[in-house]
């Protein structure tokens, strides 16, 4: 999978394996449904004080999950134009509007925070070099949790650079 | 007649005073799944900060699992703590301590 920003200045995905591209899309998967006891760490409390806490769930909160959702609506858009080459390895590709990329960004990192709080990573755990035991539920979901990490840099990336003719060829394996 | 009691009257009016001047204070924390290059991101998009201020505290948050990025008064304390929710960092207002 090799990552290039192009002409236009959007982040592209070229290369990408079947099996990545299939991580790929279930980027959208609602991360409250997938751990609702991770909606504590989606939607913290801003403090100790009571009353503020009343008000941030009543006010604040209900602002935020739309904000959230709407971000997932326009990834969820985006990710109906992978398209698969006709090569003989039938990868994918993806480019992603650059003025999408906050959207992604919002996206990936609640679905990595749902995912890290269903099983319990910790920092340790997320920073370990080295592949997953992908036999166990838990190993794919540390492969999702690093592949979509992975994605977010490359986004990142191409928002510090700023020049839409660089291109950089980081690649996942 | 009733007599103005000085420690009534003085009392609450500094106490209100004391919490108006005290400043609160914005504070991220470490938490394991932010990335650091997203983390620094997201401070200088909130706060405006150039490049080296803003990983400065998000050096700051992963080692030491905190840092007070902002202080001032309440309602613009509440303002960033809404806005690098919506970035998921965890972060939260407090009274600064006398």
């Amino acid at each position: 999978m090799t990552f290039k920003v192009s002409r236009s200045g959007n982040p592209s995905f070229t290369g990408i394996h079947p099996l990545l591209a299939d991580i790929l899309r279930c980027a959208v998967e609602d991360p409250w449904e997938r751990c609702p006891e991770g909606s504590l760490r989606l939607l913290p409390s801003p403090g100790s004080d009571e009353e503020l806490c009343g008000d941030w769930e009543d006010h604040v909160k209900p602002g935020l999950r739309l904000q959230f959702e709407t971000s997932r609506d326009v990834v969820a858009g985006d990710l109906q134009k992978l398209r698969q080459s006709q090569s003989k390895n039938a990868s994918w590709s993806l480019e992603i509007p650059k003025d999408h990329r906050d959207e992604w960004l919002s996206t990936l990192n609640a679905i990595r925070i749902a995912l890290a709080a269903e099983h319990g990573f910790g920092e340790g755990e997320l920073s370990r070099d080295g592949i997953p035991d992908l036999s166990t539920e838990r190993g794919i979901a540390l492969m999702r949790v690093n592949f979509y990490a992975f994605v977010q840099e490359c986004l990142i990336r191409s928002m510090d650079d700023g020049d839409p003719v660089s291109e950089k060829n980081d690649q996942a394996n | 007649m009733m007599m103005a009691n000085p420690d009534l009257l003085e009392s609450p009016e500094t106490e209100l005073s004391e919490q108006l001047d005290t400043p609160w204070l914005v504070i991220v924390h470490n938490d394991p799944v932010n990335l650091m290059s997203y983390v620094a991101m997201v401070f200088q998009r909130v706060f405006g900060w150039a490049r080296e201020r803003s990983e400065q505290h998000m050096m700051e948050v992963h080692t030491k699992g905190r840092s007070v990025v902002w202080s001032g008064g309440r309602e613009q304390a509440e303002l960033y703590v809404q806005q690098l929710h919506g970035f998921l960092l965890l972060a939260t207002l407090e009274r600064s301590p006398r």
